[in-house]
């Protein structure tokens, strides 16, 4: 169903060189491109050493834009990722000195160790695309990303995001270990040298193109409605939910199934888009209540149940 | 005679004179604000019990009032009789509560009780009366009434092991409730396989190639919409799979004609509004290609 004959570096293109230096997590991967072209944030969660950081870092390389990390701490402060004003004494006036904030990838390492003034800190930015610092409003450059890593096994010392930060971010990936197979192959490639990053694959302005064309894609009159009614399907009763999904979830399915469906060659969304973008939309936006806990449900399955469940068109 | 008669009228007045004096004497001086009597029911049964109250509030610091007169009490039993006084710069506040069960039934009026003390305000000996109160005591309950005592005892008996029987069922019915309620809830259940697609009958060939008919003369998103009803069903599609998944699944990678077939369908049935005849276009020579699916004749989603 291959439809679009784009000028430039398709999506694609970057998706190989992606893969060429992280081995195996195609899913990972591909989930990220998607991102990136659906303008949303991304949060990685995995186990440590599973190329969280290095996928992030080869995007960022890979689209020649200016990427920033920054490594979340206790004792990390507001003004440490947006900026802070100084006074310059030659000039005797305040200077805007600006955060790692401002880059086109941001890579919010192990987010969930900073305490909830610093990840608020991030809300204005992930939302609006500005930060204010002091008197003035600064707008971020485009595209603006922000990539956070959270490993789920060390929870002591660690801040759980709020629902609403957590709504911000697009998409929710789950990281898992490699096949023995794409581990092979990492001992391989990777033998002691530090993986080589792809860099300058395509351009900013070619991932500006595809969010413009990505925004201008067909979704049937039926498909909208399969992506209303899978966002409901998060917000009827249940006895495992506290609460569903927002209108929020119901924007970022359709904007990830549009990039899916870019990345794919094609000018309309089928179903496979919708369904394939769901657990990733939604599996960040759901409060499980405790039964959850106490009856030892898995989350991901229950995610996988709701959108199961929701007859496709 | 006269005379005895007078002599022992004058002894037993001046005996009565001498008595009420010595019994002023005892009498408490008391400012009475409030003396008056309540019940809390006024419809009880016969051996039903209620409390009859009497409140006294006096000026004057007093521990208890002890030359309260009940009323007459005949047809009640006297289960208990509680009294207590408290006092605070205002005075005193003494309630005597007796409790009590009706015997007789019928229209009661009890009352008034009487308190003899000094009245502060003159000087005087004084009997307080109370208000009366009146209460309806009815028959006994029909299983209390008519049946000799020792039924009775056999009833209530057997009534307390009913309910202690029904109060253990529900006990262990809740268990169970909650047992089961405590197991995780299979999941949304995978989609069961739907029966595997009957042959072909006859004359499905020609309903088959009727719909790409219409189709093909006036090719419409609902047309499109029941010839992939018809082809997914050909397939095997299960309800909720789509075409990623039934191409996974299915053999019909390797039909090609088939793939293409369905790959075509998807598209027309998605692509955008002005592009639906050309994709209708792309896709009737390969359905033309396909033999007859089963159950074409079906009514379509869309009844095109």
């Amino acid at each position: 169903m291959t439809e679009t004959a784009a000028s430039g570096c398709a999506p694609q293109t970057l998706l190989d060189a992606l893969a060429e230096t992280v081995v195996g997590q195609r899913p990972i991967l591909e989930a990220l491109l998607h991102a990136l072209i659906a303008g949303g944030h991304v949060v990685l969660e995995g186990p440590p050493g599973l190329a969280k950081t290095l996928s992030c870092r080869a995007l960022a390389s890979a689209v020649g834009g200016t990427f920033k990390r920054v490594q979340f701490t206790p004792d990390l402060l507001p003004s440490d990722i947006v900026g802070t004003r100084v006074f310059d004494q030659r000039s005797a006036e305040f200077a805007t000195a600006f955060g790692p904030i401002f880059a086109n990838i941001v890579l919010a390492d192990e987010i969930n160790r900073a305490p909830a003034k610093v990840q608020s800190a991030l809300l204005e930015a992930m939302q609006e695309h500005q930060v204010t610092i002091g008197p003035q409003t600064h707008r971020l450059p485009e595209p603006f990303i922000v990539t956070a890593t959270m490993n789920p096994l060390d929870s002591e010392g660690t801040y759980a995001l709020p629902l609403a930060q957590m709504d911000r971010f697009l998409v929710k990936l789950l990281v898992d270990y490699p096949s023995p197979e794409e581990e092979v192959r990492i001992l391989e490639r990777f033998g002691g040298a530090p993986p080589a990053m792809p860099t300058g694959v395509v351009a900013v302005a070619d991932v500006l193109r595809w969010r413009d064309e990505a925004r201008a894609l067909f979704i049937e009159p039926r498909l909208a409605r399969y992506i209303v009614a899978l966002v409901a399907a998060t917000r009827a009763p249940h006895e495992y939910l506290e609460r569903g999904a927002s209108p929020r979830a119901t924007l970022a399915l359709a904007a990830l199934a549009r990039a899916r469906a870019l990345t794919g060659g094609r000018t309309f969304v089928v179903p496979d888009d919708v369904r394939e973008s769901a657990p990733a939309v939604l599996r960040h936006r759901l409060a499980f209540n405790y039964r959850t806990i106490t009856d030892r449900v898995d989350p991901e399955a229950l995610v996988a149940a709701l959108i199961a469940a929701v007859p496709t068109p | 005679m006269a005379l005895t008669r007078r002599l022992r009228a004058l002894a037993f007045a001046g005996a009565a004179f001498f008595a009420t004096a010595a019994q002023a004497q005892t009498l408490l001086t008391l400012h009475v604000r409030v003396f008056s009597m309540s019940l809390d029911k006024t419809t009880v049964r016969v051996g039903e019990t209620f409390h009859l109250s009497i409140t006294t509030h006096v000026d004057q610091p007093v521990l208890e009032l002890d030359n309260v007169t009940l009323p007459d009490l005949s047809g009640f039993e006297i289960g208990g009789d509680e009294r207590r006084c408290s006092s605070s710069g205002r005075g005193s506040e003494c309630v005597e509560v007796l409790t009590l069960d009706a015997t007789e039934p019928g229209m009661r009026t009890l009352g008034p009780a009487a308190m003899d003390a000094v009245d502060a305000r003159n000087g005087k000996p004084s009997r307080f009366l109370t208000n009366s109160a009146s209460i309806d005591v009815l028959p006994a309950s029909p299983l209390s009434s008519g049946l000799p005592p020792w039924l009775r005892d056999v009833l209530l008996a057997v009534l307390r092991q009913i309910a202690l029987l029904v109060l253990g069922l529900a006990a262990l019915v809740a268990l169970v409730w909650a047992l089961t309620r405590r197991k995780p809830r299979p999941l949304a259940p995978p989609a069961a396989a739907p029966p595997a697609p009957a042959p072909a009958p006859a004359g499905n060939g020609a309903t088959w190639q009727s719909l790409l008919a219409a189709l093909a003369g006036e090719p419409s998103r609902p047309r499109v919409v029941a010839v992939r009803e018809v082809l997914r069903k050909r397939v095997g599609a299960r309800d909720g799979e789509t075409l990623a998944d039934l191409l996974a699944r299915r053999a019909a990678g390797g039909d090609e004609t088939l793939r293409g077939a369905l790959l075509a369908v998807e598209r027309a049935a998605f692509c955008e509004d002005a592009r639906l005849g050309e994709a209708v276009r792309a896709a009737l020579p390969l359905l033309e290609r396909l033999d007859a699916p089963a159950g074409s004749g079906a009514a379509s989603r869309c009844g095109a």
